[in-house]
């Protein structure tokens, strides 16, 4: 009904391959954007931009770094949390030492150096995989955390260890610090976030995106068809890096405001983790259903009793909170190990065939 | 039919959920951000119980302040920063009067914010110590003591009274590698310069709290003339018995308030004897405040203490009342002030620099021997009250000093100094140009 395909001829290979064969898939995503782009920004509060639309979209995008290197190119790492800790503490040096950069491209230069510590910790790639590179990146996670909090040349030596973003403004607007308005900095990272977006569905499913697939597949069948697989595991650590350092710089600088070492410690590490299983290895839409479940749900939970006026301690909310997160999480990946984002392809599937099922 | 009554039944459900929120609006919004869950529950809770009790107490016996009743409510954080913030957002759409934050992490956090979106923020005892400036800080607040003035306090005890008694000695300080456990670096590295001791600065992680053999080894290894203790939670039992595992002199080992926290001590028992803390706040079972409480609130099963196991007579629940009777206190200066019990953000921040608790009002309220008297003022948001050396006797807390004061000439150059970092690194800041104190 919705998803009627009749008519939709393809007559090229070009037409085939298409970001979009499927005409309804151009109008669901135009849809999408359009909520994001203008819907919420009319309708949220303030809260709805702190508390939901803004850490769901930043968790997206270090989630899909994550999957870009764990996903496609089928490198385990435990070390996304400090890898944002290096964007994190990049992006502050970088504006510290040049205050009159503009900080949008403070962020994107920022993602440059986790890319290059990425690269350096996936060197062991090369001869090890599977949970050995796990507790490889492991060590990545404890070394980088532990650097954040002696090295206090990285947080300009203030008295708590912290870094806190100063107000920052371009083209007239504050867009960073206590003074940025939520909707301005909304607008920032969900304009990064299209970008990096639309940039990692192309790279998956153009041939870098091919090359990093067999080498997850097979890595000594990947060599044999003459993949370098040096320059592929690498590669897949220089850009999934690159993402998780921009999205760590996105964290602090446009909806934390502050940051200690012990932010980037391994729990955020397992929370972008979680993120890309729920949401579904090797997808670009999994990180964002993910990111739905696992950052925005509790919020929502947490405030239903409260809306209801229904009259229970806010500790035993989080309690049952967490409760129900697990239960949620172990019921998913039992009905579909592959995660959110193959429920709506199965979806999709039916949507495309109904009535007439197989 | 049926379907229709169904209907108006959810109709009308829907309709109480939100009218509720409406008309709960005559009622003073004073929320907390609580920690009863995660690492730090241990600590938090008895304070949490005790601020919240005394608010219950206010509510069942007066009908709240001044005839307005006052809707304490929690926001659960479990000590996260990441939560905080959610608790911040959501309190503040709920318009809130005030933020309690309850982590010098959160304070540190919402702090800018709070200067931006005119809410003042109430951090009893903890928090960034600059916060004294009440110029530069114009909506923050840490009465009755900061933990400069309490890290100053702890030298004097120390050295019984001139700290240059302290030349030549080693002090470790064994604190929480957290913002909160840094607090008090610069103050003492700026003391020990000045009269010849060595700071030891001893980091603990948040994920090894419990586990501080290898701190502990580096203490017996170095011999210091005295530990500090700058800890949270689990960390403080965790130090506690491994001093006396490693059977380091109990009289040489010093606490920030926190750490005046009984259970932590029994766990030890008569081994911990001649363990000191500092702390701004002293039991008094007896007295008329605590009296009020248990008779409105705890006898009446509205309470969530464990009675069992002694809350009741623990200095930290004990503390979390007193929290909530400057709170209160700065509500009534509020409202006497604006003429108007229904009172605002502003006028709540006015009330805050004119907390007033002085002997004859702490007498009133039954609470003489509880605390320090002290004020605040608009240059001043700390109110710097003295506090008192407390001694562990192998069951319960002794006063082992008179009233300890703060060294303002050693503090206040640093207060100075960061305050004006701070309004640097965060242009453009919102200073208190009305005060002229």
């Amino acid at each position: 009904m919705l998803y009627r395909v009749a008519g939709q001829y393809k007559t090229s290979y070009e037409a085939d391959y298409a970001l979009f064969p499927v005409k309804q898939d151009a109008w669901l995503l135009g849809f999408i954007l359009l909520i994001a782009f203008v819907i919420f920004p009319l309708t949220a509060n303030e809260f709805v931009f702190r508390a939901l639309l803004t850490p769901v979209l930043i968790y997206s995008l270090a989630a899909l770094g994550l999957n870009i290197l764990t996903g496609y190119a089928g490198q385990l790492s435990l070390g996304t949390g400090a890898f944002m800790g290096v964007g994190a503490y990049a992006c502050y040096k970088l504006i510290t030492i040049f205050p009159e950069m503009n900080l949008i491209v403070a962020i994107a230069l920022s993602g440059f150096f986790s890319a290059s510590i990425g690269v350096a910790f996936g060197l062991p790639s090369l001869r090890i995989k599977g949970f050995y590179l796990a507790i490889a990146t492991l060590a990545a996670q404890f070394f980088l955390v532990w650097l954040f909090q002696k090295w206090a040349w990285l947080y300009n030596y203030s008295a708590s260890g912290a870094i806190q973003v100063p107000n920052m403004r371009m083209f007239g607007i504050t867009i960073a610090g206590p003074n940025a308005t939520a909707l301005t900095q909304y607008y920032v990272v969900l304009c990064v976030v299209t970008v990096v977006t639309l940039f990692a569905i192309n790279i998956t499913r153009g041939r870098i995106g091919r090359i990093w697939k067999a080498v997850r597949d097979m890595d000594i069948a990947a060599e044999l068809v003459g993949i370098n697989l040096m320059k592929a595991k690498l590669m897949a650590f220089f850009v999934s890096s690159y993402i998780v350092g921009v999205s760590g710089a996105l964290f602090v600088f446009l909806w934390r405001g502050a940051a200690e070492a012990n932010l980037f410690d391994i729990p955020l590490s397992f929370r972008v983790l979680f993120i890309v299983i729920i949401g579904g290895l090797g997808s670009i839409l999994g990180n964002y259903l993910g990111a739905i479940l696992i950052v925005a749900l509790p919020v929502i939970i947490g405030n239903v009793p409260g809306f209801f006026g229904i009259p229970i301690s806010s500790s035993s909310v989080e309690h049952i909170n967490i409760m129900i997160i697990g239960a949620l999480i172990i019921t998913f990946l039992i009905l579909e190990p592959h995660g959110l984002a193959r429920y709506w392809a199965v979806i999709r599937e039916k949507l495309i065939i109904w009535p007439f099922p197989h | 039919m049926r379907h229709t009554i169904k209907a108006a039944l959810i109709a009308s459900a829907f309709a109480i959920g939100i009218a509720a929120p409406a008309a709960a609006q005559d009622a003073l919004k004073l929320p907390n951000m609580s920690y009863r869950t995660g690492p730090f529950a241990a600590t938090g809770t008895p304070h949490m119980n005790g601020q919240l009790d005394y608010m219950t107490m206010l509510n069942e016996r007066d009908g709240g302040i001044n005839g307005v009743r006052v809707a304490f409510d929690e926001c659960e954080t479990g000590y996260n920063t990441e939560k905080g913030v959610e608790c911040y957002e959501r309190t503040k759409s709920d318009g809130t009067l005030i933020t309690q934050p309850w982590s010098t992490g959160i304070t540190l956090q919402v702090l800018p914010r709070t200067n931006v979106d005119q809410i003042p923020m109430f951090a009893p005892s903890y928090g960034f110590s600059a916060m004294q400036d009440g110029k530069t800080f114009k909506w923050a607040f840490n009465p009755p003591t900061s933990y400069w003035d309490g890290a100053s306090m702890i030298m004097q005890a120390i050295s019984d009274g001139n700290l240059d008694n302290l030349n030549g000695k080693k002090i470790a300080l064994l604190h929480l590698d957290h913002p909160y456990g840094k607090e008090p670096i610069p103050l003492l590295e700026s003391l020990a310069a000045k009269h010849g001791f060595s700071l030891l600065p001893i980091p603990v992680g948040l994920t090894e709290m419990q586990n501080q053999s290898a701190q502990w080894l580096q203490i017996r290894r170095e011999r210091p003339d005295f530990v500090l203790m700058w800890g949270w939670g689990a960390m403080n039992a965790g130090a506690i018995t491994e001093a006396v595992k490693t059977r380091y002199p109990m009289n040489q080992f010093v606490s920030v308030w926190w750490g005046a926290h009984e259970p932590d001590l029994k766990l030890v028992g008569d081994q911990g004897k001649g363990y000191r803390a500092l702390s701004w706040n002293f039991v008094d079972s007896d007295s008329k405040l605590m009296q009020d409480v248990k008779k409105y609130v705890v006898d009446t099963g509205k309470s969530q203490i464990n009675q069992a196991a002694g809350e009741f007579d623990s200095t930290a629940y004990q503390r979390g009342i007193l929290m909530s009777v400057m709170l209160a206190d700065a509500v009534r200066a509020a409202q006497d002030h604006a003429g108007t019990p229904n009172i605002d953000r502003e006028q709540l921040r006015w009330g805050l620099e004119n907390i007033k608790l002085d002997e004859a009002k702490l007498a009133e309220i039954g609470a003489e021997e509880m605390m320090a008297p002290f004020s605040t003022s608009c240059s001043n948001h700390t109110g710097h009250a003295s506090a008192w050396m407390v001694e562990w006797d192998g069951a319960k807390f002794v006063k082992a000093s008179d009233l300890l004061t703060a060294d303002r000439a050693s503090i206040d150059p640093l207060v100075e100094k960061a305050s004006a970092e701070y309004a640097a690194a965060n242009q453009p800041w919102g200073m208190n140009d009305e005060c002229t104190e």
